[in-house]
């Protein structure tokens, strides 16, 4: 996937997610982020929710930071918000990145539809580095990781597209 | 319940403790030598200009990140009795947070010479700046940002700076102010490792690394070491700069709501820094008009902008005004900011340059001296996103 990285020029959108960058090794992550990824596995978006007060939380943590609550359950969300921040990431840093000519992408982070100030981090497909912008309606998708079809990762794509 | 604020009357170390000595290392893109030679080099410079010998130290604090622990160095300074160390975690949190520690540790009576350090070979050792190998993730923040490629400081702090943008209209020209004035302190300090200066359009023109951030935000990746000698006020009476005591009057930390991993904090737009300010303000019973000078730990010029908000130099939003043209900021202007050119120009050694220039301007021996006013205080503080810290210093 090489992309057009000159300074200026419309830069081609990604088409899917990084290639050849460190994933997590799903049977070390600890108890309370594996429902995350098997949410991905199956093709939802399940986040960390108290079961005593029902808060939403993200990044996954033992204790709801609410109510101190230890019970949660991982909940399927809608897979729909919007980019409340981003970067485009042109020189890079990795090396993965580097060689397979990756630069430039997107790194955004998306408010979900549940909860103010619920968010993640992700990246927007098929938007140009140049029409990405703050507040654009971005749904859920899921893409097997191409160096471990196992780890399932969440991305984006614009709402008008889909 | 009690609510959970700071007493304004709480500031057992008003005072107490000053700055006696402060040293450091030339600074480069590859000292030849080890992290411990830079150590006891530095630390050597600052006994020096305290007019007490290294074998007088007995407190240290480091950083967590620090290779030098406190063993290797009792060998290589040869101090009798290390009677109180300690280290804190994280490197531009670290910076200022280490001088309020070793104000506490003189406060308290645990040590009589107390040397704050940091040496390091970041730029030909292991650069921050670079994602880590291919190595597994076994979960944590890391987990839920790198495999979408967010793996270095710039891609965190830039989400931030982009938001801090959209919601209060600053623009990376604002930004190129602040690295325009920084490089200009530098031309004028022969310790600064980039000193040829540069304009608006350089900074405008300058390759994008990380959009919004150009090359010329970033601060730089270096080898050196910086140390700072703390004493009782008293004791500071009978050594060398006696007739220009440098005390610590406030110190505080702070780290807001939900900061692992940068980007889940409540408001993106907002540093965390503002608990640690409003602590610093009420134990100093002062505000930002009481300030002569301001240190900020510049590892991004956004965070000048960012840093004249949280303190209270400016109303929020309004600090992109202050900075434009870069006139307010610089040596001469309404508020001397990172008069030694900072983490961007002179070297980066995690924010104690920053409290070195402090003393500096209150000694009246910056090589960016403000011509039209005394130096009686200045504010260091320390990164805004995570954790921070900041120390007010005084002429006593
Ligand atoms: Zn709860």
């Amino acid at each position: 996937m090489t992309q057009q990285s000159e300074r200026g020029a419309q830069s081609q959108p990604m088409t899917r997610p990084l290639e050849g960058v460190p994933l997590p090794e799903l049977e070390r992550v600890p108890d309370y982020e594996r429902g995350f990824w098997e949410g991905t596995q199956a093709g939802e978006l399940r986040i960390q929710r108290c079961s005593a007060c029902g808060l939403f939380r993200h990044l996954p943590t033992p204790m709801c930071p609410e109510c101190s609550s230890l019970d949660y359950e991982w909940t399927t969300v809608s897979g729909r918000g919007f980019v409340y921040s981003y970067v485009i990431v042109r020189h890079p840093v990795h090396q993965a990145i580097r060689e397979k000519e990756q630069t430039p992408y997107n790194v955004c982070v998306i408010e979900l539809e549940e909860q103010a100030d619920l968010r993640i981090c992700s990246n927007v497909l098929h938007m140009a580095p140049e029409d990405i912008s703050i507040d654009m309606p971005v749904r859920a998708t899921f893409v097997p990781a191409s160096d471990d079809p196992g780890v399932v990762l969440p991305v984006f794509i614009p709402v008008a597209q889909s | 319940m009690t609510p959970n604020i700071i007493p304004a009357d709480t500031n057992g170390i008003r005072d107490k403790a000053a700055i006696v000595g402060i040293g450091e290392t030339e600074f480069s893109w590859d000292s030849g030598r080890s992290e411990l030679q830079l150590a006891s080099e530095a630390i050597k410079a600052a006994c020096d200009d305290a007019g007490i010998a290294p074998q007088d130290i007995d407190g240290l604090i480091r950083y967590d990140m620090e290779s030098n622990h406190e063993t290797l160095l009792t060998q290589s300074l040869g101090i009798k009795n290390l009677r109180h160390w300690e280290s804190v975690s994280y490197g531009g949190g670290a910076g200022n947070a280490v001088v309020g520690h070793a104000a506490a540790a003189i406060a308290a009576g645990y040590a009589n010479y107390v040397v704050c350090f940091r040496a390091a070979n970041l730029r030909s050792g292991v650069r921050l700046g670079r994602a880590r190998g291919p190595e597994l993730i076994p979960g944590g923040a890391d987990s839920f940002a790198v495999p979408w490629g967010s793996m270095a400081p710039a891609h965190r702090f830039g989400m931030f700076v982009r938001r801090y943008m959209h919601d209060y209209g600053a623009t990376s020209r604002h930004f190129g102010w602040v690295a325009v004035t920084l490089r200009e302190h530098a031309s004028r300090n022969p310790r600064a490792l980039r000193r040829d200066p540069i304009t608006i359009d350089d900074h405008q023109n300058s390759r994008m690394v990380v959009d919004p951030l150009h090359v010329l935000d970033f601060c730089q990746e270096n080898d050196g070491a910086a140390a700072i000698v703390i004493t009782t006020a008293e004791r500071a009476r009978e050594l060398r700069h006696s007739g220009t005591l440098t005390l610590i009057e406030a110190a505080a930390q702070g780290s807001g709501p939900r900061n692992d991993g940068i980007i889940y904090r409540p408001d993106l737009a907002v540093a965390e820094s503002e608990h640690t300010a409003r602590d610093l303000w009420a134990r100093a019973r002062l505000d930002a008009s009481d300030m002569d000078a301001l240190m900020f730990y510049d590892h991004f010029t956004p965070f000048c902008l960012i840093n004249l908000e949280t303190y209270g130099f400016v109303p929020r939003g309004e600090a992109k005004d202050f900075v434009d043209g870069g006139g307010n900021i610089r040596f001469d202007g309404a508020l001397p900011t990172n008069t030694h050119g900072g983490n961007h120009s002179e070297a980066y050694i995690h924010g104690l340059t920053h409290v070195q220039e402090a003393v500096r301007l209150i000694r009246g021996t910056s090589t960016a001296q403000p011509p039209h006013k005394t130096i009686n205080r200045a504010l260091s503080c320390s990164s805004v996103a995570q954790l921070s810290g900041a120390v007010i210093i005084r002429r006593g």
